[in-house]
This record gives structure tokens, C-alpha cells and sequence, in this order.
């Protein structure tokens, strides 16, 4: 009897953990909602800003017949110093959504650790932050519960100084990693060099009227577009992670589910067996009861 | 009538994106007026108070913080960091997003002047607003 209390206590035990994971589930769909259509109304500027950026670019070639001659633009092929900024999850059981982020960074680490280039490591989530506290690896910088809610402000929070450094030649390539969104069901990890831009932009050559105002202005405006470039693409980075970790977040609470599903399957089998076992050997106790009395 | 096409966008997404009949913008240099065929220039923007006529004569006005613009002939474009759109079709809607909009120039802006400028305009733009 103590058997069939048992299984029955796990059965009821797995469909709590049914409940609780299929509730995470629809959270998480109704969160990929929201965080996808942030992240579609964001395309919008990352459009307009390419466009700018890649005008601006070609109207100051013309002045100057040559480069642009800014730090964004100009690509060093022996970097020495290299940032690497990269986005987790605050949160776990996503399946392995903060893992994939973690081994490209780590990928990245050992590559340049091969060409001896120093790696300053800003990590933005908990859970990377986590990991690499518990490695032993140290980190420039980190930002925690940013990635649960990420805003414009938050973004600029955290790239300031990474972009401050870059302009100040302490630094000479930003590389941004997270893990972004593909579709419904899976996940894009991303690694993009931020800064040096890639150039040359693609250029339009359509504008060519195009004035710039105050006339001599064209270096300051490229500088501050390209800052709000970086700052949007950490932004981007921050809000795409978000949708992505959420539709992780929702094909692992679908599996988990379904297992415990399954799960429950097997016990009921078992307990359904337990069950008539022990009628079985009740019967057999009482008919050789009701036999040794004759 | 001529138009020109009017957007800004924000990296949280698209505030404005409309046909309208002039625009003034807050330049760096000084605030300047736009109107349709105007000549081809690019920008840096303070932060202020874009005033824009509609085509039906009213007027629409947004606060940004920062921000870039690119004119066309026959259009604007407002790249900003951060706007709110003052409007709403009951007072206490007007209300809110006035206080939204001081919020957000008071946290970025260092020049007082600049605040105080696009504060009274604001605040102007309230009161005179019919319902």
C-alpha cells in the first residue's frame, strides 16, 4: 500500500510541474508578442539611420576626395585592444539560449588570447555574469537586470564608456554578441563588430544637392550619428535578445511540459498496476482465509 | 496644395509620420522653418519643440531631446533619441503629455534657456488648444 501512495504522491508532484511549466509557457508567448513588436517599430530608425549615415558618408568623400577621416571609419587590421560586449538573459530555463551566447564568447576569448590581443569582457544579464564570476574570468564591466527590461536610456548607460574609450584610442574594435531572434521557434546567435563601421557604407549616390548645415559640420554630425548608430545597435542588440530568450523560453516549457505529460503517462501506468497487484493479493489472502477454515 | 512628408522616428519606434504643410524644427544653430521644395540640407537638431502645421491648419508639436534631420524637397526626416508628442483630444490627455515632455527635456537638456524656451512654447501650445 505505502508503493501505491508513493506513486501517487509523484503523479500529483509532475502535474504541478506541468502546471507551473505551462503557465511559464503562455507568459512567455504573450511576452515574445510584446518584444517582437518592440523590436519591429525599432527597425524603422535602424532603416532611416543607415540611410543618413551612408549619405552623410559619401557627401564628406566628396568634400575631402578621399576618406573619411574617422576613428569609426578607420580599420585597424592588428587590433590590441579589443571590447567585447555581450547579452544573456537575467533568467534561466530557456533551454540553451545564455549557453550558445556564453561559447561564442568564450570562442572569441580564445582566439584572441591566441593572437595575444587583451579582451576587455562587459557583460550585460545575469546569467553571463554568473558564469564567468564562476570561471574566474574577470569582466571589465556588468550590467544586470537590464535584459529583462530593456530601454533607450539603459542601452546608452552602458555603451558610453565603451564608446568613450574607443574615440579616446584605448580601445580598437567593439564586438556586440547576443543571442537574437529568428522566428517563432528558433534562435540567431549574432556577432557583430560594432565599431570600426564596415566601410565603406554603402554609398547613395542619389543626393548629391544635399547640404550640410552649418557648411563645415559634416565630421561632427557623422561622429554624433555614428555614437547614436553604436547606441542603437546595443539597443537593438538588448531588444532582440529579449524576443529571442522569450521564444526559447517557450519551446522549452513546450518540451517540458510535454514531458511531464508523458511523465504522468508512466506513473498512471505503474500506478494502475501497483494497484491491481495489491487487489490481487488481497483476493488471493482472503479466498486462503476463507480455505484453512473449512 | 503642397505637402511635404513628415516623419520621426525614435528608436522605440515612429512618432510622426504624416503629410503636412510646414514644419519648424529646432535647429542647432537656431530654429528654422521648413516648407515644401525646400532645399536639400542635413542637420544636428537641440533639444526643443518641433512645431507642425497639419494640412488642415492645425497645429501638432513634439519635444525631442536630441536629434538629426535630413530635408529633402518634398521631405523631412527627425531622427531622435527620445520624443513625446503633445496632443490628445481631452485636456487632462494635453496634461500628461506636457509633463511627459518636460520630463524628457529636463533630462537630457544642460542649458536652461533651451528648457525654458520649449517649456513656454509648450505650455502655450496647451492653453491655446481647443477641444
Amino acid at each position: 500500500m505505502a508503493n501505491l501512495k508513493e506513486i501517487k504522491r509523484k503523479i500529483k508532484s509532475v502535474q504541478n510541474t506541468q502546471k507551473t511549466t505551462r503557465a511559464m509557457k503562455l507568459v512567455s508567448t504573450a511576452k515574445l508578442k510584446r518584444a517582437e513588436m518592440a523590436a519591429k517599430q525599432s527597425r524603422v530608425y535602424a532603416i532611416k539611420i543607415n540611410e543618413v549615415l551612408s549619405e552623410i558618408a559619401y557627401k564628406i568623400n566628396q568634400y575631402k576626395n578621399g576618406a573619411v577621416e574617422s576613428r569609426f571609419f578607420d580599420k585597424d587590421e592588428t587590433p590590441k585592444i579589443v571590447d567585447v560586449i555581450f547579452v544573456t538573459a537575467d533568467k534561466g530555463l530557456c533551454g540553451g539560449f545564455n549557453i550558445q551566447t556564453i561559447k561564442a564568447v568564450r570562442k572569441l576569448l580564445s582566439e584572441y588570447a591566441d593572437q595575444k590581443i587583451t579582451v576587455r569582457l562587459h557583460a550585460v544579464g545575469r546569467k553571463g555574469i554568473a558564469f564567468f564570476n564562476f570561471q574566474g574570468i574577470e569582466l571589465h564591466t556588468s550590467y544586470a537586470g537590464v535584459s529583462s527590461s530593456p530601454s533607450y536610456e539603459k542601452a546608452q548607460e552602458i555603451v558610453q564608456k565603451a564608446i568613450q574609450d574607443f574615440i579616446d584610442k584605448k580601445t580598437d574594435k567593439v564586438i556586440l554578441v547576443h543571442n537574437g531572434y529568428k522566428n517563432m521557434i528558433s534562435q540567431e546567435l549574432k556577432v557583430v563588430d560594432v565599431v570600426p563601421v564596415d566601410s565603406p557604407l554603402e554609398v547613395l549616390e542619389t543626393n548629391s544637392l544635399m547640404e550640410l548645415e552649418p557648411d563645415e559640420s559634416g565630421e561632427e554630425i557623422l561622429d554624433s550619428l555614428l555614437q547614436k548608430y553604436f547606441e542603437y545597435n546595443m539597443y537593438y542588440a538588448l531588444i532582440d535578445s529579449l524576443a529571442a530568450e522569450h521564444s526559447a523560453r517557450m519551446q522549452a516549457m513546450e518540451n517540458a511540459t510535454n514531458n511531464a505529460k508523458e511523465r504522468v503517462n508512466v506513473l498512471t501506468l505503474a500506478y494502475n498496476k501497483a494497484r491491481q497487484e495489491s487487489i490481487t493479493t488481497e483476493l488471493i489472502e482472503i479466498i486462503s482465509g476463507v480455505e484453512s477454515m473449512k | 496644395m503642397n505637402t511635404l512628408k513628415l516623419e520621426i522616428v525614435t528608436p522605440e519606434g515612429q512618432i510622426f509620420s504624416n503629410d503636412v504643410k510646414s514644419v519648424t524644427l529646432p535647429g542647432k544653430e537656431g530654429e528654422f522653418g521648413v516648407l515644401p521644395n525646400h532645399a536639400s540640407l542635413v542637420t544636428l537638431l537641440q533639444a526643443g519643440v518641433i512645431d507642425i502645421e497639419l494640412k488642415d491648419g492645425n497645429h501638432d508639436i513634439v519635444a525631442i531631446n536630441w536629434g538629426h534631420s535630413k530635408v529633402d524637397e518634398n521631405s523631412v526626416t527627425v531622427l531622435a533619441d527620445g520624443a513625446v508628442s503633445i496632443g490628445g483630444s481631452t485636456e487632462s490627455e494635453v496634461a500628461k503629455s506636457l509633463e511627459a515632455a518636460k520630463a524628457l527635456l529636463k533630462s537630457i537638456s544642460d542649458s536652461d534657456v533651451a528648457i525654458a524656451i520649449a517649456t513656454a512654447k509648450m505650455e502655450s501650445f496647451a492653453k491655446t488648444r481647443k477641444f
